[in-house]
């Protein structure tokens, strides 16, 4: 048990010391594993925003179910239940009669005379259907409208199957680019980085040899280099986020009327906490397997 | 120091280093070290001596698992060298002081943080390990330049930290290539009476040196190599210092 303290103690100052002895190759480390990050944090950023307006435009992927006229608002409530729980289904909304006038008149300012000389409400009460994000697919939407056809209550069912396959080809596409370009920047991360460490640790080869001279075996020259990577690693991921958020900041007033156009949807949105907790631990996990690997490499040379 | 007959059926026996017919070549056809058998006992002094080139730094590299032998059987603390895993070299090189021709100092690191890195390795608690690291750098003579780091001492104060250094953790082996090379006569006397004193203490001692009126002071076992293989060996006259 001492023996393991003095061990900790040891491996805690050997890596102090390190970081203290050479400041320059640390710093060169950190920034390296810095920028490296941010541009997968922008890539990340990207992405999730991507995602947001993806399923913005999937919640306008809507399934009506006409309802036969004369049904009593019990039996409405009932479908309403039904309808909640078939397939895929993720939120359901009554549209009464009334209400459906109203959004017509809306809908058809200027052309008030075509209501004209009813005597009743022509249009019928339904049922807007919201699909789960995993059921916005012509799959899926088979599948509902399979298990809803024939319901006794719903008079027909409306629903646009091209624009349900032009959405998931849409987001097929996309999320196929965004793997692609994420493997390729992730890749190049880890080279970088472990180029980066490799260069630290071979500028410190004396200094293994002799440890290993003096009967140190490989996790105890290890440990404080793959500690150092560590502290390298994760100072690298803050400094990402940091300059990730000051750019977001810095940058969107600017974007924010140009994107709203485009894409005619609320604000881009930073990363949330699992994305800025994914950088640091990423830039920790590098940085640790980076030094981990450099020495492997350094004692089998 | 025995230089024929050792008996390779009772490997270890008694001695702490023991070398069977051991050659070592780097290039093929030209040797460093032909047919060389030696053994050294527990708190025996002795020395080697040859011209340069002629293969002392490789025989004590072969003793501490530096490198490994061409032909032949090393046997150390009871453990054949060429045998040793992974694991076995740094466990061995635990009980083995060296003190290298060219020092291997940490030069970031302190005299004190030098002389305590043999403790670290083995687990050494940090205020036992300061105690004996003061004790140490007190007997050569440095206890006053323990916060200096080693490129601000002279040649002859880096080579006392390097024996301080493979002194510290009371090694049962010593190797010592060349340790007074740098220093003045008084200082070698000195440094050579405390190499001698760990012997008495039961470690076994054995230096590598040019200097042929040291080896007569001195009147210890002497092993002679030239060319890779020993030429000489001379047994320690009664009553040396």
């Amino acid at each position: 048990m001492r023996r393991l303290d003095a061990h900790l103690r040891y491996f805690l100052r050997a890596a102090l010391h390190g970081l203290r002895a050479s400041p320059m190759t640390s710093a060169v480390a950190v920034a390296t594993i810095g920028v490296t990050l941010l541009l997968v944090g922008a890539f990340v950023l990207l992405v999730s925003n991507m995602e947001r307006l993806l399923d913005r435009f999937g919640e306008d992927i809507q399934v009506s179910a006409y309802l036969e006229g004369g049904l009593s608002d019990a039996a409405q409530e009932a479908l309403v239940l039904r309808v909640q729980g078939a397939p895929g289904v993720a939120s359901v909304r009554l549209v009464s009669e009334e209400e459906a006038m109203q959004r017509f008149r809306e809908g058809s300012a200027g052309q008030a005379s075509l209501l004209e000389g009813l005597d009743e409400n022509p249009l019928p009460a339904s049922l807007e259907i919201t699909l789960t994000p995993e059921s916005r697919s012509s799959e899926g939407l088979a599948m509902l409208v399979a298990d809803l056809d024939g319901v006794r209550g719903i008079d027909e069912l409306g629903y646009g199957t091209e624009w349900v396959e032009g959405y998931a080809r849409a987001v097929a596409l996309i999320r196929g680019i965004g793997i692609g370009i994420g493997v390729v920047l992730a890749l190049a991360t880890l080279l970088i980085v472990s180029n980066t460490i490799r260069l630290a640790v071979y500028a410190r080869r004396d200094e293994i040899e002799i440890l290993r001279l003096v009967g140190a075996g490989r996790s105890f020259v290890s440990i404080p280099f793959m500690v150092e990577g560590f502290v390298q690693g994760s100072l690298g991921g803050l400094i990402a986020v940091a300059l990730l958020y000051g750019l977001f900041r810095m940058l969107m007033p600017g974007l924010e009327g140009g994107l709203e156009l485009l894409l005619g949807f609320a604000k881009p949105e930073f990363i949330g906490a699992e994305g800025v907790s994914g950088l640091i631990v990423a830039g920790a996990a590098l940085g640790t397997l980076g030094s981990g690997l450099a020495l492997v490499e350094g004692s089998e040379a | 120091m025995r230089v024929r007959g050792v008996d390779p059926a009772h490997p270890g026996g008694g001695a702490l280093v023991r070398l069977f017919h051991v050659s070592k070549s780097y290039l093929a056809g030209s040797w460093a070290l032909r047919d060389v058998s030696i053994e050294l006992e527990k708190g025996e002094f002795a020395f080697l001596t040859g011209p340069s080139g002629a293969g002392k730094t490789t025989l004590m590299k072969l003793i501490f698992a530096a490198e490994q032998p061409s032909e032949g059987q090393i046997i150390v603390l009871g453990r054949n060298v060429g045998r040793l895993g992974q694991s076995g070299i740094p466990a061995l090189r635990r009980r083995i002081g060296v003190v290298f021709q060219d020092f291997k100092l940490l030069s970031r690191r302190t005299v004190e943080e030098n002389v305590a890195l043999t403790l670290d390795v083995v687990g050494t608690p940090r205020r036992e390990a300061r105690s004996k690291v003061f004790k140490m750098l007190k007997r050569v003579g440095l206890q006053h330049r323990r916060y200096h780091y080693p490129l601000s001492l002279s040649g002859g104060e880096q080579q006392r930290l390097a024996i301080a250094r493979a002194l510290v953790n009371e090694p049962e082996i010593l190797l010592a290539d060349e340790p007074t090379g740098n220093l003045d006569a008084e200082l070698t006397l000195e440094i050579m009476d405390l190499l001698v004193s760990v012997a008495t203490h039961g470690t076994a001692v054995f230096v590598a040196t040019h200097d042929a009126v040291l080896i007569e002071r001195y009147g210890r076992r002497t092993v002679r190599l030239e060319e890779g293989r020993i030429v000489e060996e001379v047994p320690g006259r009664l009553g040396s210092p």
